[in-house]
């Protein structure tokens, strides 16, 4: 039988993306840490309890979310953009697509020093033009306030292209013949825009806001080397401080319970999300 | 050579696509399969290829029993209604494939495919690909595969419905003369009536899954069993009156004939095909088909009648035909 | 904006005016700088003296050096190694998640649509999933079965996080093939094994291509299960040991080096990317709209 064939494969995904889950499930209700001798021992809901008075876990998963939501719009909003521009024919647009696919290429962590220094106060080339236009310095990676809109500027520098290429596979299945139609109606380039080309666009939109939140609700690279999360914790996500409990605090139950608390929001985010869309009816072409 | 098949059943989900078929093909006997879409032809030859399984019944190639064999190792040549000649293959190598995976020296073989190549007249084509051929040339490697395989049984999948009709006319003879003329049987599976009563030795008139007659091209033209399989047969279709007293009487349009003597029609429509033309009129028996020698003059009031002995007569209520018949015209 | 903006337009100079077109080479050169400024500036500091780095009044021609390069070069282990290390994992991971995935797409391709929904429907959201959020399990796993500084073991986690796509990308190309094709094959005669290897391999060979750098790349780029499961200096791939380096002390951090590593590094990287750009649009096109 052809399952067969399908076998291997199904059960590498099956295992490494549902083991930990389970694992995480029944970690989070023991106690793992160098207090038990890094032997797990049941304590119940605990760690639980434990979460749901952490301040600092709240606060980084309201930041992780604000990171995520912030930095999908603008990539969506740029990658539209973009899209449209490198949709249209022009000499060069192959190359030019393709240097704009290098961003994404590079691994965010070597980026990250990159961002480091080229925001670094006061040698870094912004800081530098800032000086030169008279501004104040702008110390943008010790501000608190001020930092996690560097992560997210770095975060839609690298992740754009992926977005836009969604994009233009979603504009280039528009058939021009329903431009042409809505031309000689008498529409508009702007309305034309909106009533045309948006909403069929929509699925592919989703496909990426989907795909984006959830990946951006993990980021771990960019804050761990650009930022550290700091400064005072401002840039920290829910992963890194996760990563935090299980490799510098060694306190494995928590941070399973950490991992799962953060899987469960973004789950929740989602679902909300879904459903806010669909009281909007913006889901309806999706109905096949 | 012969080809069996007994009490085939095959059900897709809900829908019984095949009721209890039964078939013998004799030794170089060609039987057309013949009927609309969904009365279950091409799965009857799919079951027969090994591409398919029946739910029951046997399946006897020089009666040994096929059912539990793959298709791999029937030894049937099918060619497909779309040719399935693999696109990244020129011509010689899509002949060869086949071939080198069943071993043999590759001089033999090499001789086999030059000879294929030349009967079809494909020699100039070999280093081209599918796509740089015609329609027609495609066939006809479709064709070279087939026999290359050096088959037991012969399935052809409506091979010609991709064709214009000008290029149907040229190839017929030529499958006639290459696959039919042999000792495999040859099941040609086609919607085109035409074609059947040309290639079919016998034609199995089929319908919803069922074998509605089974005959030559002669017997289902002159003694339809059905209404169904009259007005399948011949071209253009046979005219069937509104039932009268439980019976419904079908004249076929040749042999309604222009008589001053007969009843009055209006003519609705005239088509003329040269040699000869097809009107449609209106009588008080109801619109009525009748072809005629192209030369005819033809007024716009006229009356028709034609020879009582040539009425098909069928159950209203079944469509079986009742005792009767036209005798031959020769 | 024109109509001709939102459609792919004929190439015609004649519907655009003049104006337009300058206010487009416009949008074209901020879209260049704006992704390529920042690995440029890396370039142009890689060969800047660690002064001038931090001293901008000093004169053009005294601001350069290969210092940082050769620094660069001969540290220990040589910067090289991780190149070669992200090399190999990233070929390892390719090739196995190739091996499993194509034989199960080909089954994939052929379930009966009752299962094959829920079955995409699992594997979309596998590949939807932060994997990030899975290192603590794995990095256990690594612990118990002693997977932890191997650089081929590491292949296997890569190969389970990146086989999602590469099952929607392949599984996609199969369905897209023709029925008749391999029914023809068996016909002649032909085993599965010969099928595949013979008609079908070829035939999927594009999305096999794409499959394959988006895979290698993802495997290159990969960063928290690498960071967890290797920790010996000389097994570490790239994005692991450019941490390191940035980590390793906030300071005094080598910048002139540092850029001359993000150049190194990511000089194999840009060159996949160009030659392979069409691969990776295709798959990440087809991806997207299978998804």
């Amino acid at each position: 039988m052809t399952m067969l064939l399908a076998a291997p494969a199904l059960l590498l995904i099956a295992v490494v993306f549902g083991w930990p889950m389970l694992r995480y499930a029944w970690l989070s209700f023991h106690a793992d840490s160098v207090l038990t001798g890094l032997e797990p021992v049941a304590n119940g809901g605990a760690n639980w309890l434990r979460l749901a008075a952490d301040q600092r876990f709240w606060l980084d998963a309201g930041q992780t979310a604000r990171f995520a939501l912030i930095s999908v719009s603008l990539e969506l909003l740029l990658a539209l953009a973009i899209a449209l521009l490198l949709h249209q024919r022009w000499r060069g647009r192959g190359a030019v697509r393709a240097l704009t696919l290098l961003p994404w290429a590079l691994p965010t962590t070597m980026m990250a020093l990159g961002w480091r220094w080229i925001f670094n106060t006061p040698y870094g080339p912004i800081e530098v033009l800032a000086r030169s236009l008279g501004l104040n310095s702008l110390d943008l990676l010790s501000t608190p306030s001020i930092t996690w809109l560097v992560t997210v500027f770095a975060d839609v520098w690298k992740t754009t292209p992926f977005i836009t290429l969604i994009l233009l596979a979603g504009l280039q299945s528009i058939p021009d013949d329903l431009y042409s139609a809505f031309r000689l109606e008498g529409g508009t380039p702007l309305q034309a825009l909106r009533r045309v080309t948006l909403p069929l666009l929509l699925p592919y939109i989703l496909l990426s806001l989907l795909f984006r939140l959830a990946q951006a609700f993990g980021v771990f690279d960019l804050v761990q080397v650009l930022t550290g999360g700091g400064p005072a914790g401002s840039t920290e996500s829910i992963a890194l401080y996760a990563y935090l409990n299980g490799m510098r605090f060694l306190d494995f139950g928590y941070s399973a319970t950490v991992m799962l608390a953060g899987f469960l929001l973004l789950t929740a985010l989602i679902l909300a999300g879904t459903l806010l869309l669909k009281s909007v009816g913006l889901l309806r072409p999706l109905d096949r | 050579m012969t080809l069996q098949l007994r009490a085939i059943n095959k059900r897709f989900g809900e829908r019984q696509v095949l009721h209890q078929l039964d078939l013998d093909v004799a030794n170089g006997e060609c039987v057309a399969l013949l009927g609309a879409s969904g009365c279950g032809k091409s799965t009857a030859l799919r079951l027969i290829a090994g591409l398919d399984h029946p739910d029951q019944g046997s399946i006897r190639i020089n009666d040994a029993e096929m059912v539990d064999v793959p298709a791999e190792r029937r030894r049937v040549g099918m060619v497909f209604q779309s040719y399935a000649l693999f696109p990244h293959l020129n011509v010689w190598e899509n002949l060869e494939l086949g071939l080198r995976m069943r071993g043999g020296s590759a001089g033999a073989r090499d001789e086999r495919i030059r000879s294929v190549l030349e009967v079809l007249q494909l020699s100039e084509q070999a280093q081209q690909r599918p796509a740089q051929l015609s329609g027609g040339q495609r066939q006809r490697v479709a064709l070279a595969r087939a026999l290359l395989r050096d088959p037991l049984v012969y399935l052809l999948d409506e091979p010609m419905s991709n064709l214009d009709a000008q290029l149907r006319e040229d190839l017929r003879p030529q499958l006639r003369r290459l696959m039919i003329g042999g000792e495999q049987p040859v099941v040609y599976v086609t919607h085109d009536q035409q074609e059947a009563m040309a290639l079919a030795d016998r034609i199995a008139v089929m319908r919803e899954g069922r074998i509605e007659q089974i005959g030559t091209p002669r017997e289902l033209y002159l003694q339809p069993a059905s209404t169904y399989v009259a007005q399948f047969i011949g071209r253009p279709q046979m005219n069937l009156l509104p039932a009268k007293n439980g019976v419904i009487t079908g004249i076929r349009p040749d042999d309604l004939r222009l008589d001053p003597a007969g009843s009055p029609c209006a003519i609705l429509s005239r088509e003329w095909f040269g040699a000869n033309q097809m009107l449609l009129v209106r009588c008080d028996r109801g619109d009525l088909r009748l072809v005629c020698s192209g030369e005819t003059a033809i007024e716009a009031e006229t009356c028709i009648s034609w020879p009582s002995d040539c009425e098909h007569r069928f159950d209203a209520v079944s469509g079986r035909r009742l005792p009767s018949g036209c005798p031959p015209s020769d | 904006m024109t109509h001709e903006s939102l459609t792919h337009g004929p190439m015609t100079r004649g519907s655009m005016t003049p104006g337009l077109m300058t206010q487009r080479s416009l949008w074209i050169a901020l879209l260049l700088v704006w992704s390529l400024g920042p690995m440029f500036w890396q370039l142009v500091s890689s060969f800047t003296t660690a002064d001038a780095l931090v001293n901008d009044q000093l004169s053009f021609w005294s601001r350069w050096t290969l210092n940082n390069y050769r620094d660069l070069l001969s540290t220990d282990p040589p910067f090289w190694r991780y190149l070669f290390n992200s090399s190999l994992v990233a070929s390892l991971t390719t090739l196995l998640t190739l091996m499993l995935a194509i034989p199960a797409a080909y089954g994939m391709a052929k379930l009966p649509d009752r299962w094959k929904g829920s079955l995409r429907a699992a594997v979309v959201g596998a590949a939807l999933f932060p994997y990030v959020l899975l290192f603590l399990a794995l990095l256990e796993l690594a612990r118990t079965f002693a997977l932890g500084n191997n650089l081929i073991a590491i292949a296997i986690p890569y190969s389970a996080l990146s086989m999602p796509l590469a099952l929607l990308l392949l599984t996609a190309a199969f369905e897209a093939l023709p029925n008749d094709l391999e029914d023809a094959a068996k016909l002649e005669g032909l085993s599965l094994w010969q099928r595949l290897r013979w008609v079908l391999l070829p035939l999927i060979a594009p999305a096999s291509a794409s499959t394959a750098i988006l895979v290698f790349l993802f495997a290159w780029n990969e960063y928290p299960v690498a960071l967890t499961w290797l920790s010996r200096s000389d097994l570490l791939t790239l994005p692991v040991a450019m941490a390191r380096i940035a980590g390793s002390s906030t300071y005094s951090v080598p910048y002139g080096t540092y850029a001359a590593a993000t150049v190194l590094g990511a000089i194999p990287l840009l060159v996949l990317v160009l030659v392979f750009q069409r691969q990776i649009v295709s798959g990440l096109t087809n991806g997207a709209i299978k998804g």
